[in-house]
C-alpha cells in the first residue's frame, strides 16, 4: 500500500480537474490528479464534433483538441497524474483512498478538490413503462460507442429528451449513416444550446417534438418500437395522440446529475437544486479544505465555463493548503475576523445560485452562476437583500439552457448584516 | 444419448433448490433451463422477502413448507455464502379494523409455527422506523424474517448442486417429452435429446405447458403480474424493516423492502393476466407503487427511483392459491413443483425436501452421497474487503485493481470470475447479477462498453454478439462506417 501526502489532490483528469490542478500547481501547491480512465480529458475525448474554447481559448476546437491543450500543460506543469485509479473513499479528514492495478493508494491532502463530473439520468429515473430491452441506452453511451469504440447501436433511431448530448448524438448518427427518426421533448421548448438545435437538428432535417415524449417501451429480447404522446400544459399524456414508431434504438437525453455520491462520505452537505455541494464564493465546501468545481459542483453549458470555475477552486484550493501549511509551521492561529455568512439563493425564475452562500464583508466582486427555469422573452437580474434592490440588469432574454452570471461589486454588499440577510437573484419579466 | 435418474425442468430458485437436494444422494441429475441463464423467470422478478409463514392458512401445504423453508434460509446462507439480511417485517394497520386482521395474522402465524410474533404499537414502532406515517396504529412484527437476492441464491444452489454432480444446462427449452414403454422418459430441447427415470416440472410460468408436453392436463396456470422500483442507496432515511400494510383480501400489499445491498426495493402490485410473457411494467402500476409506500413512508424520495421491473407469480388456477407439488395423477414418476407464487423464495428449500420425498415415495432409491460438499466458497467482493485484503489481492492479480463499474465498486478481475463461474455468466445481465456491475445508479450508463469488451475477450465472441439477456437482445450491431475493426 502507498501512502503519499500533496498540498491538493484533485479527484477527476476531465476539463475541471485539469485546470483547477493547473491553477493549484502554479500557486506553488504539490498537486496529485487521480483519475479513473486511461487518460486525462474525461467526457471532452468523446466529444469530437467543434464548438468547444470560443471563449476561453477564443477559437473553435473539438473536445479531444480542448483537452490537448490542458493535457499537454499539466504534462509540463510537474502535476503528478494517477490514471486508471479509482478513488473508493474520501474522509472529512481530507484522507483519500484509491485503488489501480498496483495496488491500494492512501493520499494525505492538504486540500481536495472535487471534479468528478456528472453521470446521465437513465430510464428508471423516469419510469417510462413498458418491456425491458435491448436497445435503450442514454445518449452519452451512444456516443462513446459511435465515437470511441466504433460501434454503432442501432439503425433506427429516436432520441427522447432535447439535452445537448441528445442533439449531438442527432447530428452525429445522421453523419454516420443512421436514420434519426426524430427528438421528442416532454417541455414547451429545447432544453439544448440554441445553436445545437440549429446545426444538429434542423440543417440535417430532423424533427423536434415539443410536449411529447415517450409513453411505453415495445419489443422483447429486443427493442421494435416506443409509443409517444403529445402532453397538455400539465405535462399530462393527451391520450388521443399516443402512436407508435417503429425502431431499433431509443437514445435519452433526459438530464445530467452531478456524481457527489464519493463527496458525501466526506461529509459535505449537498445543495438540493443542484445536487451540488453546498459552496461558498471561493468554491469551498461546508466541510475545512474541500473545493468542488465543474460538473460536480453544477452542470455547466460550456466547457469554457468549466475552466473558468475550475481555475477558482484550484487558486483557493492552493491557497488554502499553503496556509494551513504556514500556520502549523509557525503554531499560531490567526486572528478572528468580523465576518459574517451570507446566504444566497433563487428568487423568482430562477432554478439555483453557485454559490449559495458568501461572506461578508467581501475584499473581491463576487460572480453569481445561475439559470433560470423557464424561457423568458423579456426580463432582467433582480439582486435584492429582503426588500433592498442590490443590483438590476438590463431586460432581455433568458434560456434555461443557459449558464447565467451575474457580477455582484463589494460596494454592493459589505453593508449587509450576514446574520439575518438572505439575497435572492430573481429574473423579473418586464411588460 | 445421456441417461439420468433425475432430469429437472426449469432452473429457477425451485428448480435449483431441487438439484442441489437431489445431488446429496447417489443420483445422476441433469437441470435444464430454457433461458440463457439460471434464475431469470419468476425468480429475478421478485422483492426478495423470504416470508416467515404467518399468512398461509394453518394446515395447508403452503403453511407447513413456507415456515420449513424460511427456517432452513440461515444454514443456507453460512454455508452457501449467499447474502442475507434480517431486517424483520411489520405488517401495518392503520384502524381497528386492521388491528383485526392482524391479530387474526398473529393467531395463524403461531398456529404455523412462526416463532418471535407479536403485535407491537405505534410508538414500538417508531423506534425503528421514526420516519413512518403518522397515522401507523399498531403491527404484526415478524423478528425472524429475512430479506436476499433471489437469483443470488438460485445460482448458489445450481454452483453448489454442478459442484456435487448435477449437470446444469442453459439454453435447453424443452420441447417433447415421451414416456417410453420401459418406463423412462424421453426428452427433446431443439439441440438434444436426453433420457431419464423422473422428471421434476419446475416450470414456472410454463410448468402447466411441460406437463401437456407429457400429456399431463391436471391444472392450468396464469401469472400474476407485479411491478417493483428500485430506489437508491444513497436516499435518506431508508427504511430498516420490511414493511407491509395490513393487506387485503388477495394480496399481501405494496411493501418497502431494504435490500442486501443497501437498495430499497418497492413492491408489488398484483394483476391477473393471460400473457405468461408480460413482464413489462406498467404506468398505472408504477403510480400505484409510489402512492403505496408514501401511505407508510410519506417522506419517500420518489426522485431516487433507479430502475423499474416487473416479475410474474406462477398461479395454479382453481387450487385455493397453495402450490402444486404431487406425483402426476396419471402419468408414474413425473413430478410437479408448480404455482410456486409467493412465498416461493422463503418455500423452495422446503419444497426441495418434499420432492425429494416424492421421489422416494415414487420408489427412486435415495442412498446418500458420501463424499457430498454442502458448503459453497464465498466468491470475492473487493467492495467488502479491508485495505490491506484489497491491495493484497490485487497484487497476487492485477485485475481487481481495475474499476470497471464506479456506482458498485466491481472491479475486471470480479467479472472475469462471473464469467468463468462455476455457472458461467455469458451476458451482460448475468454479470450484472452475479457481480452487481451495471446494478447502481447509472445503470450501466458509465460500464457497459466496458462489461461487452471483457465478454467479448473472454468468450472469444464479436462484440456484436454479445447481448443483453435473451436470444437476440444483442446491444450493438455494425461497425460505423470508415471504421477500422
Amino acid at each position: 500500500m502507498k501512502q503519499l501526502k500533496y498540498d491538493v489532490v484533485v479527484i477527476g483528469g476531465g476539463p475541471a480537474g485539469m485546470a483547477a490542478a493547473l491553477k493549484a500547481k502554479e500557486k506553488g501547491a504539490t498537486v496529485a490528479i487521480i483519475e479513473r480512465n486511461d487518460e486525462l480529458g474525461g467526457i471532452l475525448n468523446q466529444c469530437i464534433h467543434s464548438g468547444f474554447g470560443l471563449s476561453y481559448f477564443k477559437q473553435e476546437l473539438t473536445g479531444p483538441e480542448y483537452a490537448e491543450l490542458f493535457i499537454n500543460q499539466v504534462a509540463a506543469a510537474g502535476i503528478d497524474v494517477y490514471l486508471k485509479t479509482m478513488v473508493i473513499d474520501l474522509t472529512p479528514e481530507r484522507e483519500v483512498k484509491a485503488m489501480n492495478e498496483d495496488g491500494m493508494l492512501v493520499l494525505a491532502a492538504g486540500a481536495i478538490v472535487l471534479a468528478m463530473g456528472c453521470r446521465e439520468r437513465t430510464r428508471g429515473a423516469i419510469k417510462i413503462p413498458g418491456s425491458r430491452p435491448a436497445g435503450v441506452l442514454t445518449a452519452g453511451l451512444a456516443q462513446r460507442y459511435v465515437n470511441i469504440e466504433n460501434r454503432k447501436p442501432g439503425e433506427r433511431i429516436v432520441i427522447l429528451g432535447s439535452g445537448d448530448i441528445g442533439l449531438i448524438m442527432a447530428r452525429r448518427l445522421t453523419l454516420e449513416g443512421m436514420q434519426v427518426l426524430g427528438v421528442y421533448e416532454l417541455m414547451p421548448y429545447a432544453n439544448g444550446l440554441y445553436r445545437n438545435i440549429k446545426n444538429c437538428l434542423d440543417d440535417f432535417d430532423i424533427p423536434l417534438h415539443l410536449s411529447t415524449t415517450v409513453t411505453n417501451i415495445i419489443g422483447h429480447p429486443h427493442l421494435e418500437a416506443i409509443e409517444v404522446a403529445r402532453v397538455d400544459e400539465n405535462l399530462a399524456v393527451i391520450e388521443a395522440t399516443r402512436e407508435v414508431i417503429a425502431c431499433d434504438t431509443l437514445l435519452l437525453s433526459i438530464g445530467l446529475i452531478p456524481e457527489n455520491e464519493l463527496s458525501q462520505k466526506s461529509g459535505i452537505s449537498l445543495n438540493p437544486r443542484t445536487n451540488g455541494p453546498l459552496v461558498n464564493e471561493d468554491l469551498a465546501t461546508d466541510q475545512p479544505g474541500i473545493f468542488a468545481c465543474g460538473n460536480v459542483l453544477h452542470v455547466h453549458d460550456l466547457v469554457d465555463n468549466v475552466t473558468l470555475e475550475a481555475e477558482q477552486a484550484g487558486d483557493a484550493a492552493a491557497a488554502y493548503a499553503l496556509e494551513q501549511k504556514a500556520v502549523a509551521t509557525v503554531s499560531e492561529t490567526r486572528p478572528a475576523e468580523n465576518k459574517a455568512t451570507i446566504t444566497i439563493g433563487p428568487g423568482e425564475n430562477v432554478g439555483y445560485t453557485v454559490p449559495a452562500k458568501m461572506t461578508v464583508p467581501s475584499p473581491k466582486e463576487i460572480r453569481i452562476l445561475f439559470r433560470v427555469r423557464r424561457p423568458l422573452e423579456q426580463a432582467a437580474v433582480v439582486i435584492q437583500a429582503g426588500t433592498k434592490i442590490l443590483y438590476q440588469g438590463k431586460p432581455r432574454a433568458f434560456k434555461p439552457s443557459v449558464m447565467e452570471a451575474v457580477v455582484i461589486k463589494p460596494e454592493e454588499i459589505n453593508g449587509l448584516n450576514g446574520t439575518e440577510q438572505t439575497i435572492t437573484v430573481s429574473v423579473r419579466e418586464v411588460k | 444419448m445421456n441417461h439420468y435418474d433425475i432430469i429437472i425442468i426449469g432452473g429457477g430458485i425451485t428448480g435449483t433448490a431441487i438439484a442441489r437436494e437431489c445431488s446429496k444422494y447417489q443420483l445422476t441429475v441433469a437441470l435444464l433451463e430454457r433461458g440463457t441463464d439460471i434464475g431469470i423467470g419468476a425468480t429475478k422478478g421478485n422483492g426478495g422477502v423470504v416470508h416467515p409463514g404467518y399468512d398461509p392458512t394453518p394446515g395447508s401445504l403452503k403453511a407447513k413448507i413456507n415456515v420449513r423453508g424460511a427456517n432452513l434460509y440461515p444454514q443456507l446462507a453460512r454455508d452457501l455464502n449467499f447474502g442475507m439480511i434480517n431486517p424483520g417485517i411489520f405488517v401495518i394497520g392503520f384502524s381497528d379494523a386492521d388491528e383485526a386482521v392482524l391479530k387474526r395474522k398473529l393467531e395463524c402465524g403461531i398456529k404455523n409455527g412462526v416463532k418471535d410474533l407479536a403485535i407491537i404499537d405505534a410508538k414500538q414502532m417508531r423506534n425503528r422506523e421514526p420516519h413512518l406515517a403518522t397515522d401507523a396504529r399498531h403491527a404484526l412484527y415478524a423478528p425472524t424474517a429475512t430479506v436476499v437476492d433471489p437469483f443470488e441464491v438460485a445460482i448458489a444452489f445450481a454452483e453448489n448442486a454442478k459442484a456435487n454432480g448435477v449437470e446444469i444446462l442453459t439454453s435447453q427449452p424443452v420441447t417433447a417429452i415421451e414416456k417410453r414403454v420401459d418406463g423412462n422418459f424421453l426428452l427433446n430441447t431443439p439441440e438434444q435429446q436426453f433420457s431419464c427415470s423422473y422428471i421434476v416440472n419446475a416450470a414456472g410460468n410454463h410448468a402447466d405447458e411441460v406437463a401437456r408436453l407429457a400429456g399431463i392436463a391436471e391444472y392450468q396456470m396464469k401469472p400474476r403480474h407485479g411491478d417493483l422500483l428500485v430506489l437508491d442507496k444513497d436516499m435518506v432515511n431508508k427504511p430498516q424493516t420490511v414493511m407491509f400494510p395490513c393487506p387485503g383480501p388477495d394480496t399481501k400489499g405494496i411493501a418497502c423492502i431494504p435490500t442486501v445491498h443497501g437498495n430499497t426495493i418497492v413492491g408489488s402490485t398484483a394483476t391477473m393476466m393471460d400473457d405468461k410473457e408480460a413482464v413489462d411494467n406498467y404506468a398505472p402500476g408504477i403510480q400505484a407503487l409510489i402512492d403505496g409506500v408514501h401511505k407508510i413512508l410519506p417522506e419517500l424520495d420518489a426522485g431516487k427511483i433507479i430502475r423499474t421491473f416487473a416479475g410474474l407469480r406462477p398461479v395454479v388456477l382453481d387450487n385455493n392459491n397453495d402450490f402444486y407439488i404431487a406425483e402426476s395423477q396419471t402419468v408414474k414418476g413425473f413430478i410437479h413443483a408448480a404455482g410456486i407464487q409467493s412465498p416461493g423464495v422463503a418455500s423452495a428449500p422446503a419444497i426441495a425436501e418434499q420432492v425429494r420425498d416424492l421421489l422416494d415415495n415414487a420408489g427412486l432409491e435415495m442412498k446418500p452421497k458420501l463424499d457430498y460438499n454442502p458448503y459453497r466458497e464465498k466468491k470475492t467482493v473487493i467492495a467488502d474487503l479491508s485495505i490491506n485484503k484489497q491491495d493484497e489481492l490485487i497484487h497476487h492479480n492485477p485485475a481487481y485493481g481495475r474499476i470497471v463499474c464506479r456506482c458498485e465498486t466491481v472491479t475486471e478481475g470480479e467479472i472475469i470470475a462471473a464469467i468463468h463461474g462455476a455457472i458461467p455468466a455469458h451476458t451482460l445481465d448475468a454479470v450484472k447479477r452475479r457481480t452487481r456491475a451495471g446494478m447502481g445508479r447509472c445503470q450501466s450508463g458509465f460500464c457497459q462498453y466496458k462489461v461487452i469488451a471483457i465478454l467479448s475477450r473472454e468468450l472469444g465472441l464479436p462484440v456484436s454478439d454479445i447481448c443483453l439477456e435473451d436470444r437476440g437482445s444483442r446491444l450493438l450491431c455494425g461497425l460505423v462506417k470508415g471504421g477500422a475493426k
